[in-house]
């Protein structure tokens, strides 16, 4: 049968799509995140046999397939040895090098990944660290990244350093996408359509411009709408709350200067000072 | 304005922040969250039951301004 030559291009190039296709599905996620030196190089001969199979037309279709099976069945074997053992890991992925230890390079290790001291500063500087004297312990992944332990010292300040309350907070829930509601999420931060509904209406909008909705674990609203122009209003439950309680307990102090009567005083004082401890409780909460 | 009236809008004041505790821990999914809310509203239940006492004191010191 004569075909052609274009038709016979075009077939190839859909036959190779969808082969592909199948293919990256096959191989799973990983390679997509964490590919290793392996698997970036048989990725890129997968892609070209692809490529000139459907465009070379002197290769039989037949003879591409055979080398792709080979090149995906590989490393899909070598995946499946890996998984078993670390042996096989250390071979195929190669193991990571440490580049700095206790503060200290050490300069062998960089001569063995063939690392300048350029390269190793350039990696670092790409972290924002600029001192070499910033920095405890450093290893070079093996897919080519840098990874850096910063000293104690130098390390960014958690609120565990500071010893303050924190506030556990949960994923926030996506309720509205692209002007429709999301019932499933709803129902996952335990809410319903009444609620989102008297929600958008003490924003002032209707579902349908609203482009993106989020409630955190609080049950706070936040909205993108469609109209860029428009701005929603700030939630401002929570610092209002936050602010009455100081107000209260103002009052309360106020009121405990203001009386003569010692027992009241006294009840006002006390009274003052709970608020006092309850707002640095909540405080985390409601910020 | 009185002393017992300007009591009497604090003790609103601290109603409002007992209804906002307590929305806000309805409203809260983690647990711990809701525990800590919850009780910071029981807390203020008991100083608004206290400074409802001190107002019926002051009514009875000054019975000309009783009522809201």
């Amino acid at each position: 049968m004569i075909m052609p030559e274009w038709l016979d291009v075009a077939l190839r190039s859909i036959l190779m799509i969808v082969g592909i296709f199948l293919l990256v599905r096959l191989l799973g996620k990983k390679q997509l995140s964490e590919m290793s030196f392996f698997e970036y190089i048989t990725g890129i001969t997968i892609g070209s046999i692809a490529g000139v199979l459907s465009l070379d037309r002197s290769v039989p279709v037949l003879y591409g397939f055979i080398s792709i099976a080979i090149w995906v069945l590989i490393p899909l074997i070598f995946n499946l040895l890996m998984q078993k053992s670390k042996k096989v890991r250390d071979v195929v992925e190669g193991k990571a090098t440490v580049f700095i230890k206790d503060g200290k390079i050490l300069e062998e290790n960089l001569k063995k990944e063939h690392y300048t001291t350029e390269n190793l500063l350039y990696q670092l500087r790409k972290k924002d660290i600029f001192n070499i004297a910033d920095v405890e312990f450093a290893v070079l992944e093996t897919d080519g990244s840098l990874s850096v332990l910063k000293k104690k010292e130098k390390q960014p300040v958690t609120l565990k350093d500071m010893n303050l309350p924190t506030n556990p907070e949960k994923e926030p829930q996506t309720v509205i996408m692209d002007g429709k509601i999301i019932d499933e999420a709803l129902k996952n931060s335990g809410l319903n359509r009444a609620w989102l509904k008297t929600e958008l209406e003490k924003l002032g909008v209707a579902v349908e411009n609203v482009f993106l909705g989020q409630v955190d674990s609080m049950g706070q609203l936040t909205v993108d709408l469609y109209a860029d122009k428009i701005t929603v209003p700030e939630p401002v439950e929570k610092p209002l709350l936050l602010a009455t309680m100081k107000k209260c307990q103002a009052d309360l102090e106020l009121f405990a200067l203001a009386t003569k009567d010692q027992k009241a005083k006294e009840m006002y004082a006390k009274h003052a000072e709970k608020i006092e401890q309850l707002i640095q409780q909540v405080e985390p909460v409601l910020r | 304005m009185t002393v017992a009236s300007q009591v009497k809008q604090c003790l609103a004041s601290l109603k409002s922040v007992k209804a906002g505790l307590e929305t806000f821990a309805e409203q809260s999914v983690d647990a711990g969250t809701k525990q800590t809310l919850q009780h910071a509203a029981r807390d203020f239940d008991r100083i608004i039951s206290d400074i409802k006492k001190r107002i019926s004191e002051l009514e009875k010191e000054e019975p000309q301004y009783k009522g809201f």
